[in-house]
């Protein structure tokens, strides 16, 4: 890969690196998977435990294509399987529009410009939905037994 | 009102707000967006245009196990049922005789018109988005989610582009009276799942009730899931809402390019921003249409929203000072926010 393709996907993995981290765990996460997959093609080094046990997509297609019938696979299914790998090829010009698209998400560019107010961030029927919600996420204030059941019954 | 610039500049495309019964009346206040400098500075491209100009040719992985929407017979938009069928014709007795019962009985009719608005024009509405057959063509709005963002054409991925712009749709909700806006909520939700059932049945070819019941399931959990993900970044931030879209709408996977999730995170912001500028009225008569992906939103100023306003204040107020309204199209929903 050559060093300019190199210098576009480390520029990509700093904007990446700038990404919130998620405040509820889910199964998978954005940064994670795309700093993953953008810093093998920075040349950086991956530094998550994960990865590192794994086989990478690389380790995946040598061993399919290291012999004629690897793992005992006829024809048929190492053609399917073969089509069916990802085949990703990186130009300067695609990951600088990758790097340009995570900074206009870390600004907020449509959060600003297509800016709702209070109409829709407080809700008219329901005020303190959104800070309620998100002072659940945060651990600041936990909902008790009582303030739930209430939502329950009464629905806010 | 609000007008949108479709991107060629050819044809100037002038949308704006459809009131569903009174399209005549509404119709002659358009604003160009045109003669608007700030808009022009902008310089903003649809979702389509920004979708289709990313340089990133990574293919999605190709499961060729997906099971295709391929219905031996094709349910109806809607349901078998004549009254929502749009060529019936109520007879003039029964339309009497309802306006009779809605005034004798004092009606709520706000409360009424949830299921009619929310659970059955509004329904459609999200439904028709996403809507796709394997041998049929694709819809507008279908070729961008499925060709352009590449997304694959499957049951289950209908149902989160469904369920994204039922969201769209609660976070207005939400702004009503919380009555009437739990209600009209209410209404969607329980159309989506009883019309999802009878897809199972009619065109995915599920023969058991206890493996429809688990998928019914499962759609619920994704439908609780999406919508508190996308709250969370809806409040947060666009790279929240990113992650949100890329976990639900794209299905978590890795090789997606960054640019379609900046396109959806565009289109879902301009949708809400359209919504926000809508009254309680305007919306809960169904007079909310999404703004298809390849035409830009452009920002109101100050002057068009306040002359937006002022039209549809005075369209309503002359509407509710009518003697002979009927008691059917009474509102006491606000007009003015």
């Amino acid at each position: 890969m050559s060093a300019v393709i190199r210098e576009a996907a480390s520029q990509l993995v700093k904007s990446l690196e700038k990404l919130p981290q998620e405040r509820v765990k889910h199964i998978v996460s954005l940064k994670e998977s795309q700093l993953e997959r953008f810093k093998a093609v920075a040349g950086l080094e991956t530094n998550t435990q994960d990865a590192k046990q794994r086989p990478s997509m690389q380790d995946i297609k040598d061993i399919i294509n290291r012999t004629s019938g690897p793992l005992g696979m006829q024809k048929e299914a190492m053609a399917k399987v073969n089509s069916m790998l990802p085949q990703e090829h990186y130009s300067v010009e695609a990951l600088q529009e990758q790097t340009h698209a995570v900074n206009d998400l870390l600004n907020n560019k449509y959060k600003n410009y297509y800016s709702v107010g209070d109409k829709l961030m407080k809700p008219q029927g329901n005020p303190e939905y959104y800070q309620r919600l998100m002072d659940e996420i945060e651990g600041k204030q936990k909902e008790t037994f009582w303030s739930a059941m209430r939502t329950v019954v009464f629905g806010k | 009102m609000l007008s949108y610039n479709a991107s060629n500049g050819a044809k100037n495309l002038l949308h704006s707000f459809r009131s569903v019964k009174f399209p005549n009346t509404f119709r002659s206040f358009n604003y160009s967006t045109n003669t608007n400098k700030i808009n022009k500075a902008s310089d903003l491209e649809s979702p389509e245009e920004l979708t289709l100009k990313s340089h990133l040719k990574s293919k999605p992985i190709d499961y060729t196990n997906n099971a295709p929407v391929n219905p031996k017979k094709q349910r109806p938009l809607l349901s078998d049922s004549k009254y929502e069928s749009k060529l019936y014709q109520l007879p003039k007795w029964k339309e009497a005789l309802g306006e009779i019962v809605i005034k004798g009985f004092n009606l709520d009719m706000d409360k009424v018109r949830a299921g009619p608005v929310a659970g059955s024009y509004y329904y459609a509405m999200c439904k028709e988005q996403g809507l796709q057959f394997e041998n049929e063509p694709l819809s507008p709005t279908a070729k961008f989610f499925y060709e352009d963002l590449k997304l694959p054409r499957t049951f289950s991925q209908w149902f989160q582009v469904t369920i994204l712009h039922e969201w769209i749709l609660f976070v207005r909700m939400r702004a009503m009276p919380f009555k009437y806006g739990k209600n009209y909520q209410q209404k969607l939700v329980d159309r989506t799942f009883t019309d999802i059932e009878l897809r199972l049945f009619d065109e995915m070819n599920v023969n058991s009730s206890r493996i429809a019941d688990q998928y019914l399931k499962d759609f619920n959990s994704q439908l609780r899931g999406a919508v508190f993900a996308y709250d969370e970044g809806f409040f947060t931030d666009d790279s929240t809402l990113a992650a949100a879209i890329w976990r639900n709408l794209f299905g978590g996977r890795k090789n997606v390019d960054m640019v379609h999730l900046e396109a959806m995170v565009r289109y879902v912001r301009a949708q809400l921003y359209v919504l926000s500028k809508m009254s309680d009225r305007e919306f809960a008569m169904g007079g909310f249409k999404f703004v298809p992906p390849d035409e830009t939103v452009h920002q109101l100023s100050a002057q068009q929203e306040e002359d937006m306003k002022k039209a549809v204040v005075e369209k309503y107020e002359a509407m509710d000072k009518r003697t002979d309204l009927l008691p059917s199209e009474r509102s006491k929903l606000s007009y003015e926010n």
